[in-house]
């Protein structure tokens, strides 16, 4: 096994057996099926419970097929009211022309008992009605609702996952850094062996994450039915989630890397690291804002300008449809992005990693040779 | 045989001292496959950078390491074993995990580091450790991970910057005993030490720096014939006057008294005015301590 692979393997290793891993991954997974269940929970009640006196039940299911009915029969008029004022029924129609209820009738029950009655009478006299056809001439907007939500969850997600991994591996490096254990490790391996185990490593953790967070959030989607509502292109969504974690990831994670490579004591890696998180901080209240305005200009523009692109760009793609080119653009510059930081990054970590004791300028470190 | 030669280095100054800190100024000396070598000098005198250099952890500002003749490089030094002075472990890592971890990064494969590491764990008497985090062993247990971390990949050549400080005399005399036993594998040894008595005892020969010059080197005997030794003569009630204009030092006690002259000087005539004199109770020839000579060389 090379250097690489060994140090990527040593990372993975000792933080999956902790238990801040472990609680982590299985509250952010609760988190996200909860979520996946929430629409079901507040939705309001698409359920019906309806009564008859000396009648036929109406097919009321063939009009609404996702709300539930349930039929109770009463022997007269007089036992109806009763279980009508008592809660029990919502509404109870007696002998196919007369609706009772408790105060007015809910919107919706309404419309749909009288458009149903009229239906049956009118097919019972041979006249046929061909449904009114829907066709939208804007975009599709059936799933916006949808659409927005898993946008939302996203751009949580990813977030947390990106802050929290790049923190670890600007801690990681000051803790090899201030405990000199890079003297000893940089006599055996290359610094970009050690840098790039440990991105590669954490990464790996983090993908791990994010999968799982994934596939929780699109199995309880299906459990709770809020998968019905999801737009065509779910995998693409998902799939160009994780290319899009992997390309901030790498972004970000080369940037803490770096940034903590300065700095010897664990207590200052909040403080050397402070302007990443506030870059990671403005990423995410603009990822956040576009999953409102998914096709405004800011979110527009920002989706392709790296490295907001790698929120960005992802929560527009699941708020809504985005052309391909700026998809490939945003893409191209992203990926672009991250090869100049790490070229940057790696150079930065060489020179300043074995430069114990004060916190070293980064102007030096650039200036030098 | 590992060379090193005119070594330099300055650290830059900070705003109090412009000129910055003169650490080496031209340091030089070599060491022989099977040789112990004992650094010795002052606090600050270099010899933390000098092996930091040596390492590649640390650039030189000019001057040269050489390994079996040709100059050392990073291929070189990854087959050399390295204690650093601030010790350096995973605090959370297990002590075998660990052991066996950088055993893997020096290139040894799964099992031969794993072989690698049971053995130094027994030869180093950590064995009811193994399992344990690094953060819960003593100081005296750390070093000897940290000496086991040093050995584990067979090193060529093993360079220890203060290896026994802080340690007990029954853990010096582990760490001394697998330190001896590489050595007499053909293995050079170099360590940094304030522990004079050690490394008179323990080493071939000695290098001491000051200032970040070799001030003197050698084989501890050689240093010592370079020295040369004091004569000690101890007379009973002797004569009054006896040892005038005779040189070195006379001093009195309790009824006798104790001359210390430089042993090159004409001993014979000196002993037959002692025997004239009194009753001669010592009459020899001293040798000088290492830490004699460390204070004679460094003054
Ligand atoms: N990183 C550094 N920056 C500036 N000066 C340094 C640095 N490292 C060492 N020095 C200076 O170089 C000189 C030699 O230090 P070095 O650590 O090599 O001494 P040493 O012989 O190992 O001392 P000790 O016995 O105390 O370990 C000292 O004056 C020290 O202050
Ligand atoms: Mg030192």
């Amino acid at each position: 096994m090379n250097a690489l692979a060994l140090v990527a393997r040593r990372e993975i290793s000792t933080r999956i057996r902790t238990k801040a891993f472990i609680v982590s991954l299985l509250v952010t997974a609760l988190l996200v099926g909860a979520a996946a269940f929430a629409p079901k929970l507040m939705g309001g009640p698409d359920s019906y419970t309806l009564g008859t006196v000396n009648s036929q039940r109406l097919p009321l299911e063939a009009a609404a097929p996702e709300t539930e009915f349930t039929w109770k029969a009463f022997p007269d008029e007089g036992t109806a009211r009763k279980a009508l004022l008592d809660g029990d029924v919502d509404a109870v129609l007696v002998g196919g022309a007369k609706v009772l209820t408790d105060g007015e009738i809910d919107q919706e029950l309404g419309v749909l008992l009288q458009s149903t009655n009229r239906e049956i009478k009118l097919g019972a006299s041979g006249v046929r009605i061909e449904p009114l056809r829907v066709e939208s001439v804007g975009a599709d907007t059936r799933y916006q609702a949808a659409r927005t939500g898993i946008a939302v969850v996203l751009v949580l997600v990813l977030f947390m996952l990106l802050i929290s991994q790049a923190t670890m591996v600007g801690m990681g490096v000051v803790e090899e850094k201030g405990s000199r254990i890079v003297e000893i490790l940089l006599t055996s391996i290359r610094p970009w062996q050690l840098l790039g185990g440990k991105i590669l490593g954490l990464g790996a953790l983090g993908l791990v994450n994010l999968v799982a967070i994934l596939a929780v959030g699109v199995a309880a989607s299906a459990g709770s039915g809020v998968a019905t509502d999801f737009p065509p292109g779910m995998p693409g969504i998902v799939a160009g989630v994780v290319v899009w974690f992997v390309l901030g990831y790498a972004f970000f994670a080369t940037l803490a890397a770096a940034l903590a490579s300065l700095v010897s004591r664990q207590e200052e890696v909040g403080n050397v690291m402070s302007p990443l998180t506030m870059l990671i901080m403005i990423t995410y209240f603009v990822a956040f804002y576009a999953t409102s305005e998914p096709t405004g200009t800011l979110a527009t523009v920002m989706s392709m300008i790296p490295p907001f692109s790698s929120m960005v760009m992802p929560v527009r793609m699941a708020a809504a449809e985005v052309p391909l080119w700026q998809v490939g653009l945003a893409f191209a510059l992203m990926a672009a992005a991250v090869v100049a930081v790490l070229s940057l990054g790696a150079k930065v970590y060489e020179r300043a990693v074995l430069r114990t004791g004060a916190r070293v300028r980064l102007g030096d470190v650039l200036r030098a040779k | 045989m590992l060379e090193i030669s005119e070594l330099r280095k300055r650290f830059a100054g900070g705003p109090g001292a412009p000129e910055g800190k003169l650490a080496l100024d031209g340091i030089g000396f070599a060491v022989r496959p099977g040789e112990m070598f004992g650094f010795v000098g002052a606090n600050g005198a270099g010899k933390t950078t000098t092996m930091r250099i040596v390492m590649g952890v640390l650039q030189a500002d000019s001057g040269s390491v050489s390994w079996q003749g040709r100059p050392l490089t990073y291929e070189g030094r990854r087959r050399f074993g390295y204690m650093p002075e601030e010790r350096g472990l995973y605090q959370k890592m297990r002590v075998a995990e660990q052991i066996e971890y950088f055993g893997r990064l020096h290139g040894l494969s799964g099992a031969r580091a794993a072989q690698a590491t049971s053995e130094l764990i027994e030869r180093l008497g950590l064995g009811e450790r193994r399992g344990d985090a690094v953060e819960g062993l003593s100081l005296g247990n750390q070093q000897r991970v940290q000496l086991a971390v040093a050995l584990v990949h067979d090193p060529e050549v093993l360079i220890l910057d203060e290896p026994f400080s802080g340690l007990d005399p029954l853990a010096v005399d582990t760490l001394a005993t697998a330190l001896q036993e590489r050595c007499r594998g053909g293995v050079p040894v170099i360590f940094s030490s304030h522990q004079l008595d050690l490394v008179e005892r323990l080493c071939d020969s000695v290098g001491i720096v000051s200032s970040g010059r070799m001030v003197a080197s050698g084989t501890v005997a050689g240093l010592r014939a370079a020295e040369g030794g004091t004569l000690r003569v101890v007379v009973r009630d002797p004569s009054p006057g006896w040892a005038d204009g005779l040189p070195g030092e006379l001093t009195a006690e309790d009824g006798r008294q104790v001359l210390l002259v430089d042993a090159a000087g004409d001993d014979q005539e000196i002993l037959r005015r002692a025997m004239k004199a009194g009753h001669v109770e010592h009459f020899g020839v001293e040798q000088p301590t290492l830490t004699e000579i460390f204070k004679e060389a460094v003054a």
